[in-house]
């Protein structure tokens, strides 16, 4: 049997039993253990284990339950309420000014997690009750929360740049600082595209009623010192990882015990938050390491079949595709999937397949790496299987159905299909702060 | 479902609750080796050279050893586009099956675990490091953990099966 065909057969069956319900890293595991036994005999039953220690020497995933727990931390001690009456006050007044605020809201928690689970907690208990009791467009808002928690990977700290970092061998410093423009340009597309469609339906997002805003100047100057948190936060952590005072994994520590910190300061350490953030930061921990645990053995197999080499010749020998057509093939390939297979798994599984011809393609590793996020973006948003949907379904209020969010997204996803782009188109936009700051 | 099934879903369940609430609070221990080491090599000038395998074994030990209790609370993602339609009843058959099917993968591991483990104590493996950890023990806790897993999977196939047969347990 040719490998093409085992490869198809290993994909197939892996779509099948995502169809069963069953667990993704169930799902993922089985295939890979069913053919490396298949493929190996005896000497395939051991790969799955020593997939463990694959990852045990992935180092920089420590990261990963850090960034998990401190973003629980922010969210259950709900330290982001003052935050959010900030933006609430200053940006009310503009039409459709509570989603603009809610989108500045989020890159502000971006910036204090490498993960969107953050984002999505604090937006969908906080920003979405309050705007959907002013009267927002239901449909609109479900959207602004999703893409603006999207942007927790794309601004530094991401964990998802990490695990890119880890698969194309690339230094995380210069990935996290290739990141900030495009996840700021996002933010402001985002914001761009809010303030318009109010312009045009302004039924969509009122502006806040005037005894709701009408507040001493000194009391909204006040107000701002909500931001200093934030900013502690952020120095204390990607600031110290940038000027190489810290290592990666130590800067996310010190993140986590920042966070513990503030809430501990504020008065809102107690029983209940801790029980909560330790058990939900257990769990959703759990579920992607026992993913990435899965698809790190589905790649082992994919690997042993030379894969590689087979979607080389396939896009440049037999579609004789130019670099550019490789390119853009392989993000819509990478789309594609992302939608209907888990991505998390589908980023350990095919980034070791693209990224070896994106470098001989004389393409840059850094920037690929911000495109291969933002595409992670859109896959997390787009249904049936996407871990933001997934989230926001738990964590939004009842009156916000399934058909609702996935509704919402549409407008986002074009957005960030237009960024996208930019960013393939203009290089610079990632580049730029990475060869300030590294100079090179 | 027999007497003794149902004691052991019971037991189980009690058993992974108890190490996955232990396994909770390894955070606290990677956070804490962390930061200590970050202060040490940047007041004391004085860099650690165990943190970053005592940190990764801590992290192997954090994810395996919750992995049962993770079951439990219900933490693993699924695709729900079909899945989500279905009744309850229906559900609680095929995943009568899913789990049986997952079985298999977490069996694998668990084989892999206790051949590895088994190299580590015949030869006395240490880590390729500075610091040369002996493997062994880290090897037992993550099998160990493994094992955990597969007796949950196997009591969560119980649970389905009751479910499926409209006398769920508990």
């Amino acid at each position: 049997m040719s490998y093409e065909i085992i490869a198809l057969m290993m994909f197939s069956l892996m779509m099948l039993m995502l169809l069963s319900g069953q667990r993704v890293f169930g799902a993922i595991g089985f295939v890979a253990a069913v053919f490396s036994l298949m493929l190996w005999g005896e000497g395939g039953v051991e790969m799955p284990f020593s997939a463990a220690f694959k990852l045990f020497n992935w180092y920089p995933l420590l990261t990963l339950p850090l960034f998990i727990y401190m973003g629980y931390m922010l969210s259950e001690s709900k330290i982001a309420d003052d935050l959010y009456r900030a933006f609430h006050v200053w940006f009310g007044p503009l039409q459709g000014g509570l989603a603009v605020g809610t989108i500045g809201l989020m890159v502000i928690i971006s910036a204090m997690n490498g993960l969107s689970v953050a984002g999505m907690a604090i937006g969908a208990s906080i920003a979405l009750p309050e705007m959907l009791r002013r009267g927002y467009d239901k449909i609109m808002i479900t959207g602004v929360i999703q893409a603006g928690s999207s942007l927790g990977i794309l601004v530094p700290p991401s964990v998802v740049l990490v695990l890119y970092g880890m698969i194309a061998r690339q230094p995380v410093g210069q990935l996290w600082l290739a990141g900030v423009v495009p996840g700021l340009m996002l933010a402001g597309l985002f914001m761009l595209y809010i303030v318009v469609r109010c312009r045009i339906q302004p039924e969509l997002g009122p502006p806040l009623p005037l005894e709701e805003r009408q507040m001493p100047m000194r009391e909204k100057l006040r107000l701002l010192s909500a931001g200093i948190l934030p900013l502690v936060i952020f120095l204390s952590m990607t600031g110290l990882f940038v000027m190489g005072v810290t290592s990666l994994v130590e800067s996310s520590a010190v993140g986590a015990v920042a966070a513990t910190l503030a809430a501990l300061i504020k008065g809102r350490l107690n029983r209940e938050v801790m029980e909560n953030t330790l058990r939900k930061s257990l769990g959703v921990s759990c579920m992607f390491m026992w993913i990435i645990l899965a698809a790190l053995s589905f790649g082992a197999v994919f690997d042993g079949l030379g894969a590689v080499k087979a979607i080389e010749s396939l896009f440049i020998e037999r579609w004789g595709l130019g670099p550019w057509g490789v390119l853009i093939m392989m993000q819509l390939s990478y789309l594609l999937m992302g939608t209907f297979l888990d991505d998390t798994a589908m980023l350990v599984i095919v980034a070791p397949l693209y990224v070896p011809l994106v470098i001989s393609l004389g393409f840059d590793p850094i920037w690929y790496g911000v495109l291969y996020t933002i595409t992670c973006q859109i896959a997390y948003m787009t249904p049936p299987f996407g871990y933001n949907l997934f989230l926001m379904k738990a964590m939004a209020p009842k009156e916000v159905t399934l058909v609702d969010i996935y509704r919402s997204i549409v407008p986002f996803v074009g957005v960030m299909l237009f960024g996208l782009v930019l960013v393939m188109a203009f290089p610079q936009i990632a580049l730029w702060l990475p060869g300030v700051i590294y100079g090179n | 479902m027999p007497n003794a099934i149902v004691k052991y879903v019971r037991m189980v369940d009690a058993v992974n609750r108890r190490v996955g609430r232990f396994a909770m609070y390894l955070v606290f221990v990677m956070m804490g080796v962390l930061v200590y080491s970050a202060i040490s090599r940047t007041f004391f000038d004085l860099p650690l050279i165990w943190v970053v395998e005592i940190a990764q074994m801590t992290m192997a030990a954090y994810y395996l050893l919750g992995g049962g209790y993770s079951m439990q609370l219900g933490a693993h993602v699924r695709m729900d586009l079909l899945y989500g339609r279905w009744s309850p009843k229906r559900r609680a058959f095929t995943d009568s099956i899913t789990s049986l099917v997952l079985l298999f993968y977490v069996l694998t591991l668990l084989y892999g675990g206790v051949s590895s483990t088994q190299y580590a104590l015949e030869y006395g493996q240490k880590n390729y490091s500075v610091w040369a950890p002996p493997m062994a023990p880290i090897k037992i806790v993550m099998t160990l953990g493994i094992l955990l897993m597969v007796l949950q999977v196997i009591a969560t196939f119980f649970k389905d099966l009751a479910a499926a047969r409209g006398k769920p347990l508990s």
